[in-house]
């Protein structure tokens, strides 16, 4: 590993000063489990790598009084994973925090590096794009959110700025009646990221008509992947079992994967019919959001 | 440029100098002669260079050494009380819960923590937290038998009056 500058800031307006300063050069560490690596295989060298560790006031889970749930950026992926008010909220969160790597790494990583970082492999992004989150972000100009939605652009690659630091993730209240699932498919050992990750919102009325239907698959393209014709197939009708097939088929059809050592882009678009289906139909069955 | 950082390890602080790109492992290993925290996998995913860090579980493998200041760490080397073994380190021998051994100080650490967090887990519990260390020996079964063991000996222990030998802070405790 070459050195570097080890730059420790003690508020997030120092962060965000240091980075503008030190441009390309400079990378942020939070829980360091993506960075380090990183920084060991030599895939990046920065002349400076500057530690949010200091930054206490991003650690933290609030709730709102109307649900919203609101996680400082250094929140470890273990404290979401355990937090009473993310189990009670939106307990597929909860569940999906609880599957990332090991105890080890769910204990070191944050919230806010995981999303930054934008690992097409990850099991969070797609569950927070299907709960319609967003994050908070502090720059030199000022303060913004964006939503989920529109935060992943490509490989690694956000639409934060290079001199920006994401601060806070804001998971908003779900209709009581909402359910949901997040289904992953390991193609290798217990420990490994998954070939694909498939988070499944629905709202259905007493009717039995579905209100509202997001599916959001991960794990399978450069970033987590949403079809919006096939979720609007399923709103306004009845969730069947052909109807939910007819979805699945469409996000097969929609998505194109691509390949690597975890399945080829053509296993990766059967698995996605099959837990696109599976997703949906397990929130619908026993899901709570 | 090397700076001095002040580590604390098994509740002793030391000064040591330190690069910005040293990672905690090497310098266990190199600066406090600690060998329990071994190298394997080197990238998070085997366990087998686990610290405890203010009580919680860790890969030293994936640490800068210089972040680790003002952190209570804890290794293996800490957990026993002089010739006293620590009763989970009691259990893995009594239960013969390795082979070659180079597995089993971050079995050991992954269980201290998982104990100080659930003192009664489910074998499927322990087997879950444990998932994350790797065992190429294959010595599974019996490490399992050891921390359900080792769960009820120190239930015991503290239901006599305190277990001897701790020394990390217990996690969410």
């Amino acid at each position: 590993m070459t050195t570097f500058e080890l730059l420790e800031p003690e508020s997030v307006e120092e962060a965000t000063n240091l980075l503008a300063q030190h441009g390309d050069e400079a990378r942020i560490i939070a829980g360091g489990t993506a960075l380090v690596i990183m920084l060991k295989n030599r895939l990046i060298s920065p002349g400076y790598v500057v530690s949010l560790g200091k930054l206490d006031e991003l650690h933290y889970i609030h709730e709102e009084t109307d649900g919203t749930l609101r996680i400082g950026a250094l929140t470890t992926i273990r404290e979401v994973e355990r937090s009473p008010k993310v189990q009670a909220r939106c307990p597929t969160l909860a569940r999906t925090c609880g599957q990332v790597g090991n105890v080890r790494v769910r204990h070191a990583a944050t919230v806010g590096g995981n999303l930054s970082e934008a690992d097409y492999a990850s099991d969070p992004p797609a569950v927070l794009m299907a709960a319609r989150a967003r994050v908070r972000a502090r720059g030199p100009r000022g303060e913004r959110e964006i939503p989920l939605t529109d935060f992943f652009k490509g490989f690694y690659e956000t639409a934060l700025a290079p001199d920006e630091v994401l601060i806070e993730l804001i998971v908003p209240a779900a209709p009581p009646t909402t359910r949901s699932s997040y289904l992953r498919y390991l193609t290798r050992s217990s420990e490994d990221r998954p070939c694909l990750g498939v988070a499944a919102f629905v709202d259905v009325d007493d009717r039995g008509i579905c209100r509202d239907l997001r599916v959001v698959v991960g794990a399978v393209a450069e970033t987590p992947q949403e079809v919006d014709a096939a979720e609007k197939l399923g709103i306004g009708q009845r969730l069947t079992a052909e109807l939910i097939q007819t979805i699945a088929e469409e996000y097969a059809r929609s998505i194109d994967p691509l390949s690597d050592l975890r399945g080829s882009a053509w296993y990766r678009r059967q698995m996605v019919r099959v837990f696109v289906r599976d997703a949906v139909q397990g929130a619908l069955d026993d899901g709570k959001a | 440029m090397k700076r001095i950082v002040q580590l604390r390890v098994n509740g002793v602080a030391r000064e040591v100098a330190v690069e910005p790109h040293h990672i905690l492992l090497d310098v266990l290993r190199q600066e406090f002669d600690l060998i329990g925290p071994r190298e394997g996998c080197g990238i998070g995913m085997c366990g087998a260079c686990t610290v405890l860090v203010d009580g919680v579980p860790l890969s030293s493998c994936l640490m800068l050494a210089a972040l680790a200041a003002g952190k209570e760490l804890v290794t293996i080397e800490g957990l026993s009380t002089g010739s006293e073994l620590h009763p989970i380190q009691q259990a893995y021998l009594d239960h013969n819960a390795f082979q070659c051994s180079y597995c089993t100080p971050g079995f050991i650490l992954g269980t201290k923590a998982l104990l100080d967090e659930n003192p009664s887990p489910t074998p499927g519990e322990v087997r879950e937290y444990l998932s994350g260390n790797l065992c190429r020996c294959g010595s599974y079964v019996k490490i399992l038998d050891a921390v359900l063991d080792a769960a009820q000996r120190l239930h015991s222990a503290s239901e006599a009056g305190g277990v001897s030998g701790s020394l990390g802070p217990g996690a969410n405790t």
